[in-house]
């Protein structure tokens, strides 16, 4: 995901978006790119999505499937998804907080 | 092979042998999926060589923490050996634009320039002593990686570096017999009237690149051979030191060089613009040249120390 305008940026960490693709069930390279940029908006180039699944199993935290036509599917392990619900909460943590914040300006300048 | 496929091999090149075997061909297919027929693009082709080289840092030890520890403050000795070798083509060219400034220099400026070119010679003579040193401190795991049948593994490396020497050697006579049949001036650029100058001058760059070139790949030769490798925690540890005084000893001799300069500039400005042949100027384009490449090289050791202290606290945690 591109920096919006105001050049802020979006949680759009790649092992973050490959975890929470898996977290749907198994999927290959291609099939995992299409899905990331259907919901997270953000284009993985073969580079970067490769590396990430390098890190990623390196870690434990996805593994491969049997190769289907040179396409390997991964899936999410035990440890990947206790990593992204960790995840998930810390990003939640920091939304909350900004909702919140956002909404006590909106009351202000109301 | 299609010409798609035979371009994304090519792409694959800059990733790791180990990482082509393990994920190559799946890349491959996602890169035919995503590209659909389609030539990869400027921007895919460089992602691709970028991600490539991460890779290769990676599997070297010299990035991420994936790799064990004493991989990773080994591959920052290396670096600081890289950065040597690199500042050993800049001191040679100081070593070249410094020929006879002692005659150029009046006698009150002479302490300060005297003083930086001693400190210069004798710290890189340390240098070369702790390269030296590094290198012995390897030589019986060297022995027993030999013992055990490496050589196959290492012998392109050494093959290219000789033939490379050989060259430069052969280049180097010619170049030095050229050099006798003129005078000093005649060497240093000046009064080119005649075409033995010419060819002089000709010959100096192709000389120089081939030494520096021989320099490369001996230094290419050592780190492979460094990485294969099975030493012991102290030698790592001897190693380790030995590139930290190493880099300290990079930047000394920088610094002294910086000095020479300024007093050069300062006292003799003549001097300068006679090494580039052009009027009297302190900033000369091989002398910036060789600073240039002096602070890269800084800058290179600084990345590899700071990469074995980060490893040597790990490995000690460990």
């Amino acid at each position: 995901m591109a920096p919006d305008r105001n050049g802020l940026r979006r949680p759009n960490d790649p092992p973050v978006l490959i975890l929470t693709s898996l977290a749907e069930g198994p999927k290959h390279g291609h099939a995992l790119a299409k899905d990331i940029e259907d919901f997270a908006g953000v284009v993985l180039g073969p580079g970067a999505l490769y590396g990430a699944i390098t890190r990623l199993e390196e870690r434990g935290l996805i593994e491969p499937l049997g190769a289907e036509d040179r396409r390997r599917p991964y899936r999410i392990t035990a440890a990947g998804s206790a990593a992204l619900a960790e995840a998930v909460r810390d990003m939640r943590r920091i939304a909350d907080v900004g909702t919140s914040r956002l909404g006590l300006i909106a009351g202000r300048l109301a | 092979m299609s010409a798609r496929a035979l371009d994304g091999s090519r792409l694959l090149k800059w990733y790791p042998s180990r990482w082509r075997d393990r994920y190559g061909e799946e890349l491959m297919a996602l890169m035919e999926d995503v590209l659909d027929g389609r030539p990869p693009s400027r921007r895919l082709r460089l992602s691709m060589a970028w991600a490539g080289l991460r890779e290769r840092g990676r599997e070297t030890g010299l990035l991420g923490n994936m790799a064990p520890a004493a991989e990773r403050a080994r591959a920052g000795s290396l670096l600081v050996l890289c950065a040597w070798s690199a500042f050993v083509v800049a001191g040679s060219s100081f070593a070249k634009i410094t020929e006879h400034f002692g005659q150029a220099v009046p006698a009150r400026a002479q302490a300060l320039s005297n003083g930086s070119f001693d400190t210069v010679y004798v710290v890189a003579i340390i240098g070369g002593l702790l390269v030296l040193s590094g290198a012995c401190a390897a030589v019986p795991a060297f022995l027993r990686f030999l013992r055990a049948g490496g050589w196959p593994s290492i012998r392109g490396h050494v093959l290219r570096a000789a033939v490379s020497t050989v060259a430069a050697t052969v280049a180097m006579a010619g170049l030095v017999g050229l050099a006798h049949t003129l005078s000093p001036a005649q060497r240093n650029g000046g009064l080119v009237y005649h075409p033995v100058v010419w060819y002089y001058l000709l010959a100096i760059i192709p000389t120089a690149l081939l030494v520096a070139l021989a320099l490369a790949l001996w230094t290419v030769a050592a780190v492979a051979v460094t990485r294969r490798l099975v030493l012991a925690r102290p030698v790592l540890f001897a190693e380790a030191v030995l590139a930290v005084a190493l880099s300290v000893a990079m930047f000394v001799i920088t610094a002294a060089t910086a000095v020479w300069w300024g007093a050069i500039a300062s006292s003799a400005p003549w001097f300068l613009g006679a090494q580039s042949g052009s009027a009297a100027s302190a900033f000369t384009p091989n002398l910036v040249g060789t600073m240039a490449l002096m602070s890269v090289a800084c800058a290179v050791a600084t990345c590899g120390v700071v990469r074995v202290a980060r490893s040597w606290r790990d490995l000690r945690l460990g």
